[in-house]
């Protein structure tokens, strides 16, 4: 039936050649993602008031990474979801950010070690006893149910990461098309899953850090950061394969351009959903949900805030809404580090303040300061991640070699 | 191959083996062309203005006349509104708000679908839009018509319209900019403006293609001054070209603004069951939910009697099933989150507000809501009910009830008990809402009858450019299918 076929010859898949820097990502990652978790360890477990920020640090910085590796996971489900031809040559990209999920299960146990530094309001029995709203939270807050949470969050994530990322890798195998359906099938249901699961874990493991404090977006806002996360993160990642040409031809100025609208259109949307939470929290005006916001607007958190407007929407809206931006290397490579910069912000903004959140309110010292454990666990547990990244891609063919909408992915241009 | 339609028996499409289409687009769904029959462009152009050229059929004219005696009705109960005033609905002290904000909520939100349909998926490239899109935009037009005129008689004193306007004036009087009330006003005739535009645009080339089909020197005048003097040169096509994408790109975030905004009538009072943050996306996926219900409802009618099987397939139907099914699981999601977190709050009046839609004097019409709109599209986890024609005529049916539903629960449940148990009060309707809320339907079905009798209801040239024989690719031969890019890997 097929006429003049693009045909694809097996020899021209891409794999990663061993002399890439990506190939060698998971010794450097490695290397400097261990060391600089073991110092921060060793920095950080001394005195309550570290211990305190080590914990939170660490807190930021695993959501950060996590956030990224959800947002991989999202977009491979919806690849197959929407049955999409044209970024099937990246997805294999997609699959190797969410393969690093387990990694997070183990990266996880820091966060259960720091747990009563973190959500010391609702595990201390003492201070529940004598609080009316969390002892009617307990059902929820409480330690065993978290874990069983936690659980079934990363059984899920697991699950559905490993179960996508096998179907593509043994389709390299075999071509067998049967797989594409299937995994179609499943997506649905992955969706619907991820959904929840994010949900709860943005409550359990951000809003419950003040636990007096609830918002129903917060699934959302959560889940707006994981998405855009991810496609700053893609967005560089595309960049710096194009210009190492590892791809070859299936990788090319169609497919970042994509890429970048993908980014530019989160940007918004997450402005849209953390603008509509702000905005009906502060129209309304109530003390019990307007806390979480005067924390944000008050002495050095506010120039945090107003930075967070100006960088996470404004200069993004107007610097990626270019065509022109998004199709040139270094166009979209600075916007995907920038929102990937201001991802940390978002997220250093939300969990932040509520280290010492008592002390803050009265002495404007304890507001925003960027520690050294900040750094030291933003570069442990991306290094790790990096390296569970760069080893996945070393893994398999860089694109999936016999998926069977391969050559119609190489061949899209944006009309 | 323009003869070729004469054989076809549009009825057929609608059991139609996809398995005798060979792979066509795509390598493994086989993506089967999506204007079925083959047809040429010069088929597709008789197809479409045929409707529009011939005596409408019988069923067209017992639906009209309905919808002018609807309509009638509508006027007959304005005019008494007016004369009276607001008294004649069944408003009570806590429930201020009743039948007219939840017939507005409900017709803004049928007006959602027409410009996700043009703009968002548009931008999306979905191909499968251009049978569709103009349908669904002059259904969203028609429902923006009927939402606007409900606030526009809620104000009570209509004769003042006037005053919402930030007109200057010599005794300084402004409307409040802090009330979402204006927000709606400008929200809503943004939104109805520029899908105007948007519709209008996207008809230029067919209102031209209608002038040069015209058989009377009447209607080539009339279709001629819409047309513009469209010659159909590449010039225009150009122009045209830039303008549609334009117009999505700005249509895009109006999509997303107006039930937004209409969320914040509720949501940024302090009334526990409006005040609640995830308002905005909830009542947008909401909002393209009963759109979406509403043009599956009414493209079933469409397609049956002016034959356009062929055209408005079931693959169409596959699909708009797939977007009701994702957003009545978006609005699902988002009940649960009220729920959940009304209770994880701890606030006592939240939770009252909760349990009081499920379990108090309204439980009827909370449990009619979730029943309609949660559990009812769970059957379109089945291809089977995806493309039958009876089991999505009647999900959309129940959807378009629940969504009008859910905006009444929310309304009304949400009032009826203040904080004050003296203050408690059981609302109903009077004869004059009911009036009002059908003679709405009258409104917009005159629309749409005056719609389907005077304009191609399907973008005949946005519609040729997913025929096979566009691609460029494409084979003379009309054997064969149409050669896409195919995929075979060498070894």
């Amino acid at each position: 039936m097929s006429h003049h076929a693009h045909t694809i010859d097996a020899g021209s898949i891409p794999r990663l050649p061993a002399s890439s820097l990506f190939a060698k990502l998971p010794i450097i990652g490695g290397l400097v993602g261990l060391g600089a978790l073991g110092a921060a360890l060793a920095t950080g477990m001394g005195a309550a008031e570290t211990r305190q920020q080590l914990w939170h640090s660490y807190l930021v910085a695993y959501l950060y990474w996590l956030s990224i590796a959800l947002g991989g996971l999202f977009f491979t489900l919806v690849q197959y979801a929407t049955r999409a031809g044209w970024s099937i040559a990246l997805r294999r990209v997609f699959e190797n950010v969410a393969a690093t999920l387990p990694l997070f299960l183990v990266l996880f146990i820091p966060v259960i070690l720091g747990m009563h530094d973190l959500y010391h309001h609702w595990l201390d029995h003492d201070v529940v006893a004598n609080d009316p709203i969390l002892l009617a939270k307990a059902p929820y807050l409480n330690e065993k149910f978290f874990f069983i949470r936690a659980a079934i969050y990363f059984a899920v994530w697991i699950g559905l990461a490993l179960m996508f990322y096998r179907g593509s890798v043994a389709q390299d195998q075999t071509g067998d098309r049967t797989i594409t359906r299937r995994l179609n099938g499943l997506s649905f249901v992955g969706i619907a899953l991820f959904a929840l699961t994010t949900t709860f874990a943005a409550f359990d493991w951000i809003m419950s850090l003040d636990p007096h404090w609830f918002s129903t977006m917060y699934g959302v806002y959560f889940f707006a950061g994981c998405v855009v996360g991810f496609f700053a993160f893609l967005s560089v990642i595309t960049v710096l394969m194009r210009q190492a040409g590892h791809f070859g031809r299936f990788l090319t100025e169609e497919h970042q351009h994509d890429a970048g609208k993908l980014l530019f259109a989160f940007c918004v949307f997450w402005t849209y959903i953390s603008f509509s939470q702000y905005f009906l929290i502060w129209y309304g005006d109530m003390p019990e949900e307007t806390i979480f916001y005067r924390l944000r607007q008050t002495a050095t958190w506010q120039p945090v805030s107003t930075f967070l407007v100006a960088g996470h929407f404004f200069v993004p809206f107007f610097f990626l809404m270019s065509r022109h931006v998004k199709r040139h290397r270094f166009g979209l490579l600075g916007g995907g580090l920038w929102i990937m910069l201001m991802h940390y912000v978002d997220l250093h903004w939300q969990v932040m303040p509520n280290i010492n959140s008592e002390a803050m309110r009265h002495h404007a010292g304890h507001g925003f300061h960027l520690h050294l454990l900040d750094g030291l666990t933003f570069v442990g547990v991306g290094g790790l991640f990096l390296a569970a990244f760069g080893m996945m891609l070393g893994r398999s063919t860089l694109v999936p070699a016999r998926d069977p909408r391969l050559a119609e992915s190489a061949a899209f241009q944006n009309a | 191959m323009a003869t070729l339609k004469n054989t076809i028996n549009p009825a057929d499409f609608d059991d139609v083996d996809y398995a005798r289409y060979p792979d066509q687009f795509d390598p493994v769904e086989g993506r089967h062309p999506l204007i079925l029959g083959n047809p040429s462009f010069q088929s597709v152009t008789n197809d479409v203005c045929g409707p529009a050229e011939k005596p409408m059929p019988f069923g067209w004219w017992v639906l009209f006349g309905t919808a002018l005696m609807l309509l009638g009705l509508f006027g007959i109960s304005i005019g008494y509104l007016v004369y009276n005033g607001t008294g004649v609905w069944g408003l009570n002290n806590p429930v201020g708000w009743g039948w007219a904000i939840v017939n507005f909520v409900f017709w803004v939100g049928i007006g959602h679908a027409g410009t996700l349909i043009s703009a968002i998926l548009f931008l999306f490239r979905q191909k499968w839009r251009t049978s569709i899109n103009r349908f669904a935009e002059a259904m969203t037009i028609f429902a923006v018509m009927c939402a606007l005129s409900f606030p526009t008689i809620h104000v009570g004193r209509i004769w003042l319209l006037q005053w919402v306007f930030p007109v200057p004036n010599q005794m300084g009087a402004w409307p409040n900019f802090r009330s979402p009330l204006l927000w709606d006003v400008f929200a809503v005739s943004i939104y109805g403006s520029v899908s105007i535009l948007f519709w209008y645009v996207g008809l230029i080339p067919d209102l031209a293609t209608m002038r040069d089909r015209a058989k009377t020197k009447l209607k080539q005048i009339g279709y001629g001054i819409f047309a513009l003097g469209w010659r159909g040169s590449n010039r225009h096509w150009q122009h045209y070209e830039v303008a549609y994408l334009i117009l999505a790109a700005i249509s895009t975030p109006l999509v997303l603004s107006v039930h937004s905004i209409v969320s914040f009538d509720f949501a940024v009072s302090q009334l526990p069951g409006w005040h609640t943050t995830i308002f905005p996306p909830y009542f947008v996926a909401g909002a393209i939910f009963s759109g979406f219900a509403m043009v599956v409802t009414l493209m079933v009618l469409a397609r049956k009697a002016f034959q356009l099987e062929h055209m408005m397939t079931l693959k169409h139907f596959d699909n708009m099933s797939k977007i009701i099914l994702l957003t009545g699981s978006m609005v699902g999601y988002a009940y649960a989150m009220e729920f959940f977190i009304a209770w994880y709050s701890g606030n006592p009046y939240e939770s009252f507000a909760f349990i009081n839609r499920a379990f108090g004097p309204y439980a009827w019409a909370y449990w009619t809501m979730i029943t309609c709109n949660v559990v009812s599209p769970q059957v379109f986890w089945f291809k089977k009910a995806r493309t039958h024609i009876p089991t999505l005529f009647v999900v959309s049916i129940f959807v378009n009830i629940g969504m009008w539903f859910e905006r009444f629960v929310i309304t009304v449940t949400s009032l009826h008990r203040d904080f004050l148990p003296s203050n408690w009060f059981y609302y109903s309707p009077t004869r004059w809402d009911v009036a009002s809320f059908l003679g709405s339907f009258g409104l917009f079905f005159t629309m749409m009858c005056l719609f389907v009798r005077y304009l191609p209801m399907i973008a005949i040239a946005e519609v040729k450019t997913v025929l096979p024989e566009a691609n460029p690719h494409h084979h003379a031969d009309a054997e064969h299918a149409p050669a896409a890019p195919s995929t075979a890997v060498a070894h």
